[in-house]
């Protein structure tokens, strides 16, 4: 039944819609995000475990240089291993017809027809490789995809240095590469570097390892501690030249696959709250004074025998009602918009299958904290409709006592006009509604500049990455560490500027009960090529002697400057050397060692310095020396500076469209919803003054700036104000958005402010535009025939 | 060009009539006649179109009111005074006919210039005193000066209504009468050629009523100003030189007092 306090909700809505809209609007845009990063999340994190499940991903993996095949029934035994399977990995470099630069792969060995226990193979096109058919490998999609190739292909491969015909019989993906990048990057390039898997005994001829493996795969038994068994697989494979066993948390694909999702669950903890608590706000201000200005009505409808509890209703289901409508466009828009950000995963992300799936709890939830949110703003003004006496509501309300305040003194003191007294004494007199004006367009502002300030943290680990840490073209990484006289060889080479060799080993270090795997980067001294760049963006030289130690690192090993480390050579053969530590280094990204040279070779006593080869290169040869480079069979891979620098480049400014077109639209909506009601309020306050003003001679323009020079103000003040939450909240989400292994750079630039502020402006100037149309069609006559 | 010729019956030469003098300002060029029309009216109609009914609230009125009058006008609920006095003081347009302000044409301007001829030379008045209750009085009434060419200062103002000592109180802080002549102040503080009051005393006592009438007189006397009055009170018409008694939407008959009396002795 609809009763006519309903019909009464209805039509104050219809009145009201411009500013309940702007409120849904509000509404929307937190239930939208809300409902889109969970939904995202959710969606990926089932489709995750659903694929980890299904294929088995392992538990714990650890790769060696070489190892019996029947160490794996040893492993099988070791407490806590449930199950283990051994395979050969090998690198190996591709030609593709047309393309100058390198383009690497990873071999996987499988078992007859692409079939594993661990790690399963799903073949998406054609069929599984045969065990023993030499050739036949099956490439992973995003790789095919990226270079147009499919099954009946062939493709030439060097591998383990002989040159091989690889002939496509499928497209498969694996869950240990749903994220995969070539060792040395920083970009992930699904056109440069793909995933194959081959038969096993094929893998086997092809890379001289009979009954051989070179990584293992195991399954935890469960309730097995993960370090327990990580040692007991160490020890084992020791011998082999293992590099050291880690877990899920430390596989690539896995980790880098976590940290994403660690920042989608952290916009959910940070957005939707921030358009709640405006919501919030608007329902208090617009509900507040819409009771203000029915308070006679209020008296009248109790005097008629409606219960407090009934009026109080009433004035709920207004801000449910609008709450409703946020949440219905919230709903569809956010499960949307949730839809576009997964299709844009499967993009990125390897994943055989990609289910988008919104629960019901999570429009629910959603749904409820909108709705609360709403509620609550709703409860000051309900709380008056209740306690209002009906004897004295009917009674004109008492006009609004001004004072002279401190505000008073400053605006007498600047000589202001009676205008703006009016406009400065109309603040001071609402001041919870001017503050709840100033802080909502602040919030917006603050939302605009903490998500888009994360383009300043990409450009300047650009920055650090490709012009400060980096300056070679061309990084040449070969298969086995070589001796100095292959730098000689390359500095030979036309069109070669300048050659550096560096060396990356991996070690465990080693202080008292602590042990940490890591990898120790060596360069010489004078090295121009290469700098380590600090947090702080600063390039830290290397120690004389001894090791230098990431921050992370050294706290992990609790070492200090001074301290002694054993660094035990993993891979290869195994030394163990007491090193001093000289100093740390704080990073952003990793834990990592740093030696000259010199100290590495110590290390590993080998005679062979060159890790690497960072080279610098006239441009106009550049094509000839790749091609050298690639007929040199020692060369594991060649990785061009610039084209990484490109793809990286491309990645953020892929980001930046996207993510300034929504967050411009969603800060905005608060802007538009904060300033729309502040003005729609403001208007019917004054409609009375501004009318008296145009009767008494002022232009249309002049009333008008009575609005805009308050709505003004209240807009410039929350410009500061905004730009400092705006630092808070960024802040804040950096910290959010990076784990101990993975930080952002936090150093915003005065652009970012700019552009924020500029957005913000522009969204509160048409707004208020909107509203001094009315002061435009204010109707003098009738505006002071009601009294007040 | 010149506006219409008086009508013969409207014309009042009265004898504390002045010549024009610098405090009456118009949008053309002064002339100087030994008397002079304020505002000339012919055939003016108001009709209001609300959905499908239409009010005539004016039905076709002519007027002639001099320079320096005091004119009344008496008429039950409802019989179009107020809309005739918005229309002379251009706050409101008529639907046909012509009204002419000294030499210039009111029902020709547009809206800008309507403000303009507002800001020049109208006063207003209302029943509920329209004060912004963020200002001071004196600030109230600085409102006016802010704008106006030649205005008095506003405590002067403030003086001539006899509120010298409450220049600083805001309008809650101020009495009913108190706060209505604040308004008054704030009408006379541009010097106006017109002060338009309707009912002026509506919401007045008797005794309060009087001192508000009294300052508006001596606005009149004192600064030639011409005064239009809207009251439901018969014995206020005693002050006027006119009282036009409106039946209609029509002016139905012109009471030309012969003597006035001062508003001191105005009682009701
Ligand atoms: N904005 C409007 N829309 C429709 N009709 C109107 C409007 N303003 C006035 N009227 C009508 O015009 C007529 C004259 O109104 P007006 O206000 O001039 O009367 P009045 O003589 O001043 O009455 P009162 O003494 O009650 O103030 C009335 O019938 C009124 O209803
Ligand atoms: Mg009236």
């Amino acid at each position: 039944m609809v009763t006519s306090l309903d019909r009464k909700l209805a039509r104050d809505l219809w009145r009201m819609r411009g500013q309940a809209f702007a409120i849904a609007l509000v509404i929307a845009a937190a239930m939208s995000t809300f409902v889109m990063s969970l939904g995202v999340h959710r969606s990926l994190i089932e489709t995750r475990d659903a694929y980890y499940q299904r294929n088995h991903f392992a538990d714990v993996f650890a790769s060696m240089t070489r190892a019996p095949r029947s160490i794996v029934d040893r492993v099988r035994e070791l407490d806590g291993v449930a199950r283990a399977e051994g395979r050969i990995e090998q690198y190996a470099t591709l030609e593709m017809p047309g393309r100058t630069e390198a383009i690497r792969a990873v071999i996987n060995s499988v078992g007859d027809g692409g079939k594993s226990d661990l790690n399963q193979l799903v073949i998406l096109r054609g069929r599984g490789p045969g065990i023993d058919e030499s050739g036949e490998v099956v490439v992973d999609k995003a790789f095919a995809d990226a270079n147009g190739i499919v099954p009946g292909d062939e493709i030439d491969a060097v591998i383990y240095g002989n040159r091989d015909r690889l002939k496509i019989v499928g497209i498969g993906l694996a869950p240990d590469y749903i994220w995969a990048i070539a060792p040395g990057e920083l970009v992930p390039d699904e056109s440069r570097f793909g995933i194959l898997w081959m038969g096993q005994k094929a893998l086997e001829a092809a890379t001289n390892r009979t009954q051989a493996i070179t990584s293992i795969a195991v399954v935890l038994d469960r309730g097995a501690v993960e370090s327990e068994v990580i040692r007991r697989l160490d020890a084992l494979v020791e011998p082999y030249g293992g590099t050291g066993a880690y877990g899920r948390d430390d596989h690539p694909s896995n980790a880098f696959l976590d940290n994403e999702l660690m920042q989608l669950e952290a916009m959910t903890r940070v957005i939707p709250p921030i358009f709640l608590l405006v919501s919030t706000f608007l329902v208090y201000i617009v509900l507040g004074r819409l009771i203000r200005t029915e308070r006679q009505e209020i008296g009248l409808i109790k005097a008629f025998g409606y219960s407090s509890y009934a009026i109080g209703w009433h004035y709920l289901k207004f801000a449910l009602a609008v709450a409703a409508i946020g949440i219905a466009l919230g709903s569809l828009l956010g499960w949307w918009m949730g839809r576009e950000m997964t299709t844009l995963y499967g993009d990125y992300y390897r994943f055989p299958f990609l289910d988008y799936r919104v629960s019901a709890p999570v429009f629910v939830t959603g749904g409820a904290l909108a709705a609360g949110s709403a509620a609550l703003g709703a409860m000051g003004g309900v709380r008056t409709a209740v306690r209002l006496n009906p004897a004295v509501a009917m009674s004109p309300p008492q006009p609004p006592v001004y004072r002279v305040g401190m505000v008073e003194r400053v605006s007498r003191r600047a000589g202001f006009t009676s205008v703006g007294h009016m406009i400065v004494r109309h603040i001071a007199r609402w001041p919870g509604r001017s503050a709840v004006t100033t802080f909502g367009v602040a919030l917006s502002l603050a939302l605009l500049f903490s998500t888009v300030q994360f383009i300043d943290s990409s450009r300047i680990m650009l920055n650090d990455f490709f012009f400060r840490a980096q300056q070679q073209d061309l990084t040449v990484s070969f298969i086995e560490a070589r001796n100095e006289d292959v730098i000689y060889e390359l500095a030979a080479l036309p069109g070669v500027i300048a050659v550096e060799a560096t060396r990356t080993v991996p070690v465990r270090l080693v202080h008292g009960p602590r042990s940490e795997r890591a990898a120790i980067e060596g360069a010489a001294r004078d090295a121009t090529l290469t700098a380590r760049i600090d947090a702080d963006g600063r390039a830290v030289p290397l120690p004389v002697s001894g090791v230098m130690l990431s921050r992370l690192l050294a706290e992990r090993l609790d070492v200090r400057a001074g301290d002694e480390v054993e660094i035990e050579l993993l891979g290869g053969r195994r030394t163990k050397t007491l090193v001093p530590v000289t100093s740390t280094i704080d990073e952003l990204v990793g834990t990592r060692a740093y030696a000259e040279n010199a100290v590495v070779e110590r290390m590993a006593r080998d005679g062979a310095v060159v890790g690497a080869a960072q080279l610098k290169i006239d441009p106009a040869h550049r094509d000839d020396i790749i091609a050298h480079l690639n007929e040199m069979p020692i060369v594991l891979g060649v990785t061009e500076r610039v084209a990484a620098m490109r793809l990286f480049e491309a990645m953020i400014d892929r980001n930046i469209i996207t993510m300034i077109g929504f967050y411009v639209a969603f800060a905005s909506a608060i802007a538009v919803g904060v300033v729309y009601n502040s003005a729609r309020i403001l208007f019917s306050e004054r409609a009375h003054e501004l009318a008296t003003l145009r009767v008494l001679g002022y232009h249309k323009t002049e009333v008008a700036t009575v609005l805009l020079g308050e709505l003004a103000l209240l807009v410039v003040l929350a410009l500061p104000v905004g730009c400092f939450l705006g630092y808070w909240m960024a802040q804040l989400m950096t910290a959010m958005f990076s784990s101990d292994l993975f930080r952002l750079p936090f150093a915003p630039s005065r652009a970012t402010y700019g552009f924020a502020a500029v957005v913000i402006l522009i969204a509160a100037l048409l707004t208020a535009a909107v509203v001094i149309r009315r002061v435009t069609g204010l109707d003098m006559v009738r505006v002071l025939k009601s009294h007040e | 060009m010149h506006g219409p010729l008086p009508d013969a019956h409207s014309v009042i030469l009265r004898s504390h009539e002045r010549a024009a003098t610098s405090y009456h300002r118009s949008m053309a060029d002064e002339e100087a006649p030994a008397s002079k029309s304020a505002f000339n009216g012919r055939d003016l109609r108001k009709i209001y179109v609300t959905g499908e009914t239409e009010v005539q609230a004016l039905r076709g009125v002519d007027l002639d009111i001099a320079v320096g009058e005091v004119l009344v006008l008496l008429g039950p609920s409802g019989s179009g005074k107020s809309t005739l006095l918005n229309i002379i003081g251009g706050l409101d347009r008529a639907t046909s006919g012509t009204l002419w302000y000294r030499d210039t044409e009111l029902t020709a301007l547009d809206d800008a210039d309507l403000t303009r001829f507002r800001r020049a030379n109208i006063g207003f008045i209302f029943q509920f005193y329209n004060l912004i209750p963020s200002l001071t009085a004196r600030e109230n009434v600085q409102l006016v000066t802010d704008i106006a060419a030649d205005p008095m200062p506003a405590e002067e103002a403030l003086e001539r209504v006899g509120l010298a000592a409450r220049m600083d109180h805001f309008p809650a802080q101020l009495s009913g009468g108190e706060q209505q002549r604040v308004a008054v102040a704030r009408a006379i503080a541009k010097r106006p050629g017109v002060l338009l009051c309707d009912e002026p005393t509506g919401a007045l006592d008797s005794g309060t009523g009087v001192r508000v009438l009294e300052t508006l007189a001596r606005a009149n006397t004192e600064l030639g100003t011409t005064l239009i009055l809207i009251t439901h009170n018969a014995g206020i018409a005693a002050m006027a030189d006119r009282v036009f008694h409106f039946l209609d939407g029509r002016i139905a008959s012109i009471v030309v007092n012969e003597t006035r009396i001062a508003a001191a002795e105005i009682k009701w």
